[in-house]
């Protein structure tokens, strides 16, 4: 733990950031506790309304081997439309088709295959939102003319413009990342070029001070200055990017990934409607994980700033 | 006499000129600073000290008359680093740690990294900010980052240095610290000083001239010589000459305030 502790003194990290291994371990603990009780807390009203208004619980559907008739009849809280939150972990292991591999094996292949669309896409959108962002912030003129139809293109649902990219750019994954870059774009522009004009006045004074060329005024003080608006479009842009390509995989006919999964599930959803939670469960997680590997990379990106310092 | 290191010669700057929002800021403004002076632009709020400050920092161009820095054009000065420039904020970039901060200039010369690492070292050392090289902006107090924004402008040992109201936002104790350290600064640096300030104290403490401006518009009210001895401490605002020319820039304030309501007679 100390080398670390070196490790991040080497790195120019300020000495307040550098927290001593102890609270860094505090910290853990206490962000890792409060994301468990809210997983308990939603676990806990969950089952409570089916308690109170689910189906009657028998003895060989629930771990605990109780029998109970719930005082009301509601019709969201229907086994149909609200599984039991432990069918649905247990979805995860039993077989999506007779004699075929466990449900979480499909899931997991299906989240590789979405995943990689949507890290593809995000990577198209972001490239074509810097480069629009930091054009726009350049010239005014193209800002006033280009901003509406940038505006407009997000105005278009993207249920319309997927069967169109899938005819030009042929049914496949790249078609689907794509239409996921189409979601991704519109956020990483606006903040790029939001945070491309943020810099105080004075610090594009003393740049003009040091009679710093137009490049090393963009590099080294306009950029610099974005970083925390570009990171905040990205972590949006991050999970948009898994939505669009659930989406995109719909009219593109892709099987393989969490739209198709979604999909059949959602077509066999009387016969198991657990299996659709699971699927769903799994587009979230690989949500969170591209959330979080954004604000990993931010982390280290933004390390010394005082917002971030202050949110650790 | 040596040549002077800012020339100014009946200059004025006049904004939305010809509109019906137009504003002289400055006219007829003729000054020579020598070599090492220090000299500090007093008067009202509006009376156009920043934006002499801007014209000499080639940040502005003037709509009369002409700035010479080093017997140069501004614009060639300012191309040449000829001076280093302190705002009444630190404008420290907030993604650099102090050290980074201060070699920002000395990078965008193109200085190789040891050599501009161990200038800035020297001069985080000048300001007394030994030890806090790898801290961030935010971690430091106002005055540290003031200080720290003093040695980003000496990093390219500038001939002459501007500053804008630089101690403005700092409390009185603080204040009065960082004017002490100002003026060892100045000796130990030997460097020409413009400093705009609404302090007359502070003024009084730090120049060798006053030049007291008139508001609207921005005219030279008097030139008040301090013919205090260097080096100044604590002692020098105890002394009789120090009160005389505090009295003497209070009262051509005080004019020049009654200028700024009824007009500067003809």
């Amino acid at each position: 733990m100390l080398r670390l502790y070196e490790i991040l003194y080497k790195h120019n990290l300020p000495i307040r950031l550098t927290m001593k291994p102890v609270q860094r371990l505090r910290k853990a603990v206490r962000q890792t506790l409060s994301f468990a009780i809210v997983i308990v807390l939603i676990t806990l009203v969950w089952e409570g309304a089916k308690w109170l208004g689910g189906d009657p619980w028998r003895p060989e559907n629930n771990p605990f081997g109780i029998s109970h008739h719930p005082p009301f009849r509601w019709k969201v809280t229907s086994d149909l439309n609200l599984p039991h939150t432990w069918q649905i972990l247990g979805a995860f292991g039993e077989p999506a088709r007779r004699n075929g591999p466990p449900l979480i094996q499909i899931l997991f292949a299906a989240a590789v295959y979405t995943f990689r669309e949507a890290i593809v896409g995000f990577a198209l959108g972001s490239a074509l939102g810097l480069l629009l962002g930091g054009l726009l912030s350049h010239f005014r003129l193209l800002e006033r003319g280009c901003m509406p139809y940038i505006v407009a293109s997000q105005t278009v649902p993207i249920l319309a413009i997927a069967p169109m990219v899938i005819i030009w750019l042929k049914a496949g994954w790249f078609s689907v990342a794509v239409i996921a870059a189409y979601l991704t774009f519109f956020p990483v522009t606006i903040n790029t070029l939001r945070g491309l004009r943020s810099p105080d006045p004075l610090a594009v004074e003393l740049m003009r001070s040091y009679a710093a060329s137009a490049w090393a005024v963009l590099w080294k003080l306009r950029f610099p200055a974005a970083l925390p608006y570009i990171f905040t479009a990205f972590k949006i842009s991050a999970t948009a990017s898994v939505v669009g390509s659930i989406i995109g995989e719909l009219p593109s006919g892709i099987r393989s990934g969490l739209g198709g999964a979604i999909l059949n599930f959602n077509q066999y959803y009387i016969s198991g409607p657990q299996r659709l939670w699971a699927a769903i469960l799994a587009s979230a997680v690989v949500g969170i994980v591209f959330y979080l590997l954004i604000a990993l990379i931010e982390a280290y990106a933004l390390r010394g700033r005082k917002a971030l310092a202050e949110s650790l | 006499m040596t040549q002077p290191v800012v020339t100014l010669s009946n200059l004025g700057m006049t904004f939305n000129a010809g509109k019906h929002n137009q504003t002289i800021a400055l006219e007829a403004i003729d000054l020579a600073i020598q070599p090492g002076e220090f000299i500090s632009l007093i008067g009202p709020s509006g009376c156009g000290k920043s934006t002499l400050l801007r014209l000499v920092g080639d940040l502005i161009q003037p709509t009369a008359g002409g700035v010479q820095v080093n017997g140069k054009s501004a614009q060639q000065a300012r191309i040449d680093q000829d001076y280093g420039m302190v705002f009444q904020t630190p404008v420290l970039f907030e993604w650099r740690s102090i050290l980074n901060n201060v070699m920002l200039p000395l990078e965008l010369r193109g200085m190789g990294r040891s050599e501009r690492q161990k200038r800035a070292q020297a001069l985080l050392h000048l300001v007394e900010l030994s030890g806090f090289e790898h801290h961030y902006p935010w971690q430091l107090s106002g005055g540290m980052q003031q200080r720290a924004a003093i040695a980003r402008a000496l990093a390219i040992q500038p001939k002459l240095l501007l500053m804008d109201e630089p101690f403005g936002a700092l409390d009185e104790m603080t204040r009065e610290r960082m004017n002490m350290e100002l003026h060892r600064i100045w000796l130990e640096t030997k460097t020409t000083v413009i400093f705009v300030t609404h302090s007359i104290p502070e003024a009084v403490f730090l120049s060798t001239r006053i030049v007291v401006m008139s508001a609207r518009p921005g005219r030279i009210l008097r030139v008040v010589d301090v013919p205090l001895t260097v080096p100044r401490g604590e002692h020098t605002r105890e002394e009789t000459a120090y009160f005389q020319v505090e009295t003497e820039v209070r009262e051509w304030l005080r004019k020049a305030k009654g200028y700024a309501t009824h007009g500067l007679p003809e």
